[in-house]
């Protein structure tokens, strides 16, 4: 017995707690993309329709302009962004091509149903130079899927329509079931919001994207209810260390 | 929309299989879902032009030979007589009338306007109208009937801003309220334009004189209607995304036709109205430039091919935009429509280098924040920002989900105390939990504050050394001394009295700017890692939890190994979590005390004594087989 008398007490294990998961995963694209040569801007949640709507070339008409789409604030004086969009615009305003931006945070559309909530995430890049052109945004994109999910993804790529892209697309990637999974938006900035933040649109072209972070969670973490994610419940968050 | 595949292919004549047209609808960018031999079409709202049969065969043209032999009626037409003023121009600039008188009503129709009904699992209504949805599926344009013998004063096309009842030829009764643009007979509306006609001028199973309308409507004007009031309106969608302004003649033409098929006509007439000219608009041809957007090389002759497939119009170097492409304005439009001619995946990816410029560094006190919190057991959570409390500067949601979600938060301590009543509920005893976010207010104009808030109550951890020491004021001040030395924080205690709960542990908070925090804390060397990939959730149990401890004396020293790897990697499915609460040396006896917690849980079922007990009996057994250690009291 005498051997044993020095024995060490059991490890002493220090929890460590964990990143939320969707947090998590925005910072791992926002890393991503930023070794790509993106930089990071940040923006309000509360905007201006200026921002959200104008300066992107959405009209007056839009359909996501009504309230029954979009959430207003203080007697329709502002409104909660219904996408990061805005913050390129404001980083365009501030500065001249080329530049490469990426924003990541909370966006806000009046949903709240098992597959939609009124709060998510988006993260969305936009590049500004001479010569960019949809050729380049589809090598882009190949490479955000391909890190994301692994060369062997099969992706294709579809028209589509956005107010600020012209042309427009979105991407969808192959499941292990077999079901097209659309991904994200993406396409080239129009001209006209180029011109909204004094950017000559003859001399630099530009391209956009944006993807829902909720989406690709569920996807690489096989969470199927979108709500799991804010309920805030231990069992779930200490699953994602 | 849905649109039948047999509808559409018997004006191709290659004949394609529903696959091949369904790869080609997506080529063009036309989503959908195939039910039986049904196009379920999702289309993108800048193509109000695809949402007809021709509309789709237009854009199908680009991969097939279209054939279009839809008759119109030729013959000259006389002017309809009909007592109308159009006072808002700017919503209707143009509108159409045409009157048709018919012998009697058909009983039966004819296959072509038969297979629609049939097909699309639609109800018929009365002929005319019949016709009407029949030829706005065939060429995308709304028409409206009102039965003419009820169009029995001057009609009005006017925007009213007074409030007023209206029954919908639907039977639905609803109050006009805000701006609406309206048809009117002595100023009683008779038909909410562009969303759905009026009972009081409908047309019946009997009607034989009928006034058709036909008119273009700015989509503003139409916009948010239906949803306005719960109308569902095929026609409103159409309008809502605009429709060709040139197509009047050739649609009314083509419902005489229709008509004539059915019915001996015995008087039509018919009158146009606009206010101004439809201009053309145009593009310089410049290949050059669509190349460079799309990042292509392909020739003048072969871009020009394309557009003219898609009605486009090639003259003296400008591309006329056709009447219905309302979308297509600028070389990156026309780009687009290359694009998808050639299709998205058939353009080749050119290599993306993105220039080195000074970067700004970012958020590096933040993510320090976070990964300090983590070492120390604590998990970040995000809540939603909508309350329903108000505090005096909070913001207002003008629209809000429900009352329960009127305002901003204006701080995030209350959500996080509703995060921890949350985990108290599922038997937690350990609860530390952090977010940072955006917090608003109204002060003046809008403020904004990056805030971190923590929350931590209960048992400092679930670790022998952390199992009996409770979360407290000091605990925390002791955590934040331990990287800012300098910096004084004010914790906060929330009381229980107010809160639905029996647990008596303390609560302690904290809500801190994030600009408050120096950049001392950069030095802070962090244990804890980001998750290497993407772990694989597992479904968590909704159902109650409890737990079972186990005390053990050990004589033997070299047992106590032997019993961890025993304990720590029993496995049951319903075994949640197992951990060592407590460990105690005593040199004077010789002797280790150790504790074991098991947490029991299932995913199936709420768990009865019996069930724990089964598998608690077995790790006891396996367990004092070791010789050497024992279970005190047993």
């Amino acid at each position: 017995m005498p051997a044993y008398k020095d024995i060490s007490p059991p490890e002493l294990i220090k929890a460590r707690g964990a990143l939320h998961p969707i947090n998590h995963m925005k910072d791992s694209i926002m890393n991503l993309l930023i070794s790509f040569g993106f930089e990071i801007v940040d923006g309000p949640e509360i905007e201006t329709e200026e921002f959200n709507f104008d300066m992107l070339n959405i009209k007056k008409s839009h359909p996501a302009r009504q309230m029954h789409d979009t959430f207003y604030v203080e007697n329709k004086s502002n409104l909660l962004r219904t996408h990061t969009s805005p913050v390129q615009i404001r980083g365009m305003l501030e500065k001249k091509p080329p530049l490469a931006f990426i924003s990541g945070g909370k966006v806000y559309r009046k949903d709240d149903d098992a597959t939609h909530l009124p709060m998510f995430h988006q993260v969305e890049g936009i590049y500004v130079d001479e010569n960019v052109s949809f050729a380049q945004l589809k090598d882009l994109i190949y490479k955000i899927i391909y890190s994301l999910f692994g060369e062997e993804v099969e992706l294709r790529f579809r028209p589509s329509y956005f107010p600020f892209t012209e042309p427009s697309a979105e991407v969808d990637i192959l499941s292990k079931e077999g079901k097209w999974l659309e991904i994200l938006g993406c396409g080239l900035v129009n001209p006209v919001v180029l011109e909204n933040c004094n950017i000559d649109s003859n001399k630099f072209s530009g391209l956009a994207f944006g993807l829902g972070i909720e989406r690709i969670a569920m996807l690489k973490h096989g969470v199927t209810d979108i709500r799991e994610f804010y309920k805030s419940n231990l069992d779930f968050l200490s699953q994602f260390k | 929309m849905k649109i039948a595949y047999t509808h559409l292919v018997q004006h191709i004549a290659e004949n394609p299989s529903i696959e091949q047209v369904s790869d080609s609808l997506f080529q063009l960018g036309h989503e959908h879902e195939i039910d039986g031999n049904i196009f379920d079409m999702e289309f993108t709202p800048n193509r109000g032009d695809c949402l007809s049969i021709n509309g789709l065969l237009r854009d199908l043209a680009v991969f097939y030979t279209i054939n279009l032999s839809q008759e119109v009626y030729f013959e000259k037409l006389d002017e309809l007589l009909i007592d109308f003023e159009n006072l808002s121009e700017s919503i209707c600039p143009q509108v159409s009338f045409l009157k048709l008188e018919i012998d009697q009503v058909p009983e039966i129709y004819k296959d072509s306007l038969d297979n629609y009904f049939l097909d699309l699992g639609l109800n018929k209504n009365n002929f005319f109208t019949d016709v009407s949805n029949y030829l706005s599926y065939e060429t995308g344009q709304p028409t409206h009937c009102y039965d003419a013998g009820k169009i029995n004063s001057k009609l009005v096309f006017h925007e009213i801003e007074s409030d007023g009842d209206f029954e919908t030829l639907l039977d639905k009764k609803i109050t006009l309220t805000g701006k609406n643009a309206v048809f009117s007979l002595k100023n009683e509306v008779i038909n909410l334009a562009g969303v759905v006609g009026g009972k009081s001028t409908s047309c019946s199973f009997d009607t034989k004189t009928v006034i058709i309308e036909c008119a273009f409507f700015q989509p503003e004007a139409i916009i948010g209607k239906s949803v306005k009031y719960d109308i569902q309106s095929e026609a409103s969608h159409k309008f809502e995304r605009g429709v060709d302004p040139d197509c009047h003649d050739r649609v009314l033409r083509r419902f005489i036709k229709l008509v004539s098929e059915h019915a001996n006509i015995k008087d039509m007439s018919i009158i146009s109205y606009k206010s101004k000219d439809n201009s053309i608009h145009q593009i310089p041809v410049n290949v050059q430039k669509i190349n460079k957007i799309i990042g292509i090389n392909i020739n003048e002759k072969e871009y020009l091919n394309y557009l003219s497939k898609l009605g486009f119009i090639v003259e003296e170097g400008f591309i006329k935009v056709p009447s219905f492409r309302s979308d297509v304005k600028t070389q990156n439009d026309l780009a687009e429509e290359v694009a998808r001619v050639i299709g998205y995946d058939n353009i080749a990816v050119s290599e993306i280098n993105i220039p080195n410029y000074e970067k700004a560094s970012h958020k590096d006190i933040e993510n320090k924040l976070r990964y300090f919190l983590l070492d120390h057991g604590f998990y970040e959570v995000i809540n939603s920002p909508f309350v329903n409390l108000s505090l005096e500067d909070a913001i207002k949601v003008d629209n809000p989900l429900d009352s329960n979600r009127e305002y901003l938060r204006t701080n995030i301590t209350n959500s996080l105390v509703d995060n921890l009543l949350f985990n108290e509920r599922r038997q937690k005893d350990s609860i530390k939990l952090f977010e940072i976010s955006d917090v608003y207010s109204n002060n003046n104009g809008i403020n904004k504050k990056r805030k971190l808030s923590i929350i931590a109550s209960g048992r400092v951890g679930l670790n022998y050394d952390d199992f009996s020491k409770k979360i407290n004021k000091k605990y925390l001040a002791r955590l934040f001394q331990e990287i800012l030395p300098n910096e004084v924080f004010n914790f906060g205690i929330v009381s229980r009295d107010l809160l639905d709960t029996k647990i008596k542990n303390e609560i302690v908070t904290l809500e801190v700017d994030i600009d408050k925090f120096s950049s001392d804390i950069l030095s802070y060397k962090e244990v804890s890692k980001p998750p290497v990939g993407f772990v694989q959730y597992n479904l968590i149990s909704e159902l109650p939890s409890s737990f079972k401890d186990i005390s053990y004396s050990i004589k033997d020293y070299s047992k106590t190994q032997d019993l961890q790897d025993l304990l720590l990697n029993y496995k049951s499915e319903i075994i949640k979590n197992v951990y060592i609460f407590d460990y105690f040396k005593n040199e004077k006896k010789e002797e280790i005390k150790i504790g074991f917690r098991f947490v029991f849980q299932s995913q199936k079922t709420t768990l009865n004594s019996a069930e724990i007990e089964l598998v608690y009996n077995d790790i006891v057994s396996q367990s004092i087989r070791i010789v050497g250690i024992s279970i005190p009291g047993m």
